[in-house]
């Protein structure tokens, strides 16, 4: 038999901790030292996790190609998988099949403008092509990002948000539905800021992701700030299982979100039947 | 190319010669149903009418088996686990018999799935380059036969090995692959009588009656895409059972879980119906096509517009579809939906 695209590879979990009450960051490496040195992607694929037993998710890498001493997830506990993600620790085995799916188009957004969008666990795949762009950071023009969670302790990346905020070569704006009372930055919800900032649309263009009704409303703010479909950029979810584009579930038309995306710009999801 | 003869008394004897070098499966009666068996002995295969499930359990069986792991602990230090993964055991060489030009035909478009699409299942692959399908060449269409629509026939032989015709006191039977050929080398050849009743029956096929122009298929589909009001309606009756989607000869779609025995176990790939409102169910509640609406719509609209789509034709011919019309959606459904219906409602109010 050929190689069978369904075999996973096994990984170590390396490291792992608690971003948010229920999300927690996994940083994993191949076992096998030559097939991680051979791990090649590129930023916004996604991989699909395994824990022999209850079964397989997929998730985005958002450690960037540039930095490969591990590949790390993010995970949301919502299903069976993930509750059983949430109970390993450092040094137990997953299982690893990937890199699956299409990218950024990096290529296209240089010497652009660039502002991310995100909300909530939504933060992962941005966190892949902003620190790819910071690894390189000359090709590309100001980058600005406006992240939002529901409450201060609901955002991920804590450390890593006041640190690229520190940097000075990026623009970082937060808020969150809810404050407390140690909370500086803004209150209110994505959309909202984003269209407060009055972001220009000259040579940019918008990186989104984060809930579907975030996503829903982000857009509409864009178009108003004269943003083009071709100049926003989204990653679509959708149930997945094999990956490869044969289990069928993750179809919009003959599309399929796991081989055709899961990044999208507006242009090309308006060119797909609405059914997402 | 000359034709061998079976006569129907010895039909047994040729699965019981078969299944010395093959894994046989065999039509049988069960109740009210023909259902393919693994060839026992004392078996009686009965070829008289298409079997009630289609023959595409021999290259994607209702469940099968991805890999296997094992867990082992470190019994000096008990916050240690490694995991070892193991191939499936490749497929043993198949005969399937009995099946029927419309189930022969839905191997070309499980190749278009699970060999052209992108990545070849090596899986599938090996199945399908192990499997031999016998079919036999029907003699009517029944009320819910549509074959020539999507353009088969009563005789068409596209994916077959080999082709049998009822004859009087038994089956012509013709190869069709060299690999068809061997498995007919030890048979007599027909006696000029059968010989002459193959031939006029070749000469004067069954005549279907007229099909559908589906070339505006895939448009009008997209056309009506939004209207659920259209939607609704033709998916009314429907009970999300998904026994269309479980017998169909085309329909690939297939789930992946774990079934786990403690500390070892095999990751499972079953049969999985875009009917069933789970299909889509995300981790997070939401579901794209939370309606039975959008889900039958999802199923008709794969088989002639987004096949169609994927796989086109030139823009003169008929469409391939992903449908080679054996009517078994509509004859086991249990609230009589019936695709051709929804198929000449879609040709006719997309047309806008």
């Amino acid at each position: 038999m050929g190689q069978n695209p369904y075999m996973p590879q096994i990984a170590t979990i390396v490291e792992t901790f608690d971003e948010t009450p229920d999300i927690k960051t996994f940083r994993v490496v191949l076992q096998d030292e030559a097939a991680m040195r051979a791990f090649h992607f590129e930023p916004g694929q996604v991989a699909q996790l395994s824990v022999f037993g209850t079964g397989e998710s997929t998730f985005v890498i958002n450690s960037p190609p540039t930095r490969m001493d591990y590949l790390q997830f993010t995970v949301m506990r919502v299903g069976e998988l993930t509750h059983r993600l949430h109970t390993l620790k450092e040094g137990d085995p997953v299982g690893l099949r990937g890199p699956l799916g299409n990218h950024f188009d990096y290529e296209s957004m240089k010497g652009r403008d660039i502002v991310f969008i995100g909300g909530g666990v939504g933060m992962a795949p941005l966190r892949t092509l902003l620190l790819f762009m910071l690894d390189n950071r000359a090709d590309y023009g100001s980058i600005t990002l406006i992240y939002g969670g529901r409450t201060p302790e609901h955002l991920c990346y804590k450390e890593e948000l006041a640190e690229w905020s520190a940097r000075g070569d990026m623009r970082v704006e937060l808020t969150v539905d809810n404050a407390d009372k140690n909370w500086r930055h803004r209150t209110g919800v994505v959309p909202a800021v984003l269209t407060d900032l009055n972001m220009s649309a000259q040579n940019a263009v918008a990186i989104t992701c984060g809930p579907p009704i975030m996503i829903r409303f982000t857009i509409q703010a864009l178009a108003q700030l004269g943003f083009t479909d071709e100049q926003i950029v989204t990653t679509l979810e959708r149930r997945m299982k094999c990956g490869v584009g044969l289990c069928g579930r993750c179809n919009i038309g003959d599309k399929f979100v796991c081989v055709d995306g899961p990044v999208f710009t507006q242009a090309q999801l308006k060119g797909l039947p609405q059914e997402f | 190319m000359v034709a061998r003869f079976i006569k129907d008394d010895a039909v047994a004897a040729l699965a019981t010669a078969w299944a010395r070098d093959y894994r046989l499966l065999a039509p049988v009666r069960e109740g009210q149903a023909v259902v393919y068996r693994p060839w026992a002995r004392d078996m009686h295969p009965f070829l008289g009418r298409p079997p009630t499930a289609s023959a595409k359990q021999a290259l994607l069986p209702q469940t099968e088996n991805l890999l296997s792991y094992t867990y082992r602990k470190d019994h000096t230090d008990l916050t240690k686990t490694e995991v070892f993964l193991a191939e499936p055991v490749p497929p043993e060489p198949t005969v399937v018999l009995g099946c029927r030009p419309c189930d022969a035909r839905g191997r070309k478009l499980l190749d278009r799935v699970f060999l052209e699409r992108g990545v070849a299942d090596p899986l599938y692959a090996a199945k399908r380059a192990a499997t031999l399908f016998v079919t036999v060449a029907c003699e009517r269409l029944e009320n819910t036969c549509f074959c020539h629509w999507t353009g088969g026939g009563p005789t068409s032989e596209e994916g077959s090995d080999v082709l049998l015709f009822a004859v009087a006191e038994g089956y012509a039977a013709r190869a069709i692959t060299p690999a068809g050929e061997k498995l007919l080398a030890t048979l007599p050849e027909a006696p000029t009588p059968v010989s002459e009743e193959l031939a006029a029956r070749l000469a004067a096929p069954v005549e279907p009656g007229p099909a559908p122009d589906l070339r505006a298929a895939p448009e009008r589909f997209l056309a009506l895409f939004d209207d659920m009001d259209f939607w609704m309606d033709q998916s009314a009756r429907c009970l999300s059972c998904g026994v269309c989607t479980y017998l169909c000869p085309t329909c690939s779609c297939f789930n992946i879980t774990d079934e786990d025995r403690g500390l070892a176990g095999k990751r499972l790939r079953t049969w999985d119906t875009c009917m069933s409102a789970l299909y889509t169910l995300e981790g997070s509640g939401h579901n794209p096509r939370v309606s039975r609406a959008m889900r039958l719509r999802n199923r008709v609209g794969h088989k002639f517009c987004y096949h169609p789509q994927e796989f086109p034709n030139a823009p003169e011919n008929q469409p391939e579809v992903s449908c080679t019309g054996c009517g078994r959606c509509i004859k086991s459904c249990p609230v009589s939906v019936d695709i051709r219906r929804i198929v000449l409602d879609i040709l006719e109010k997309g047309d806008k």
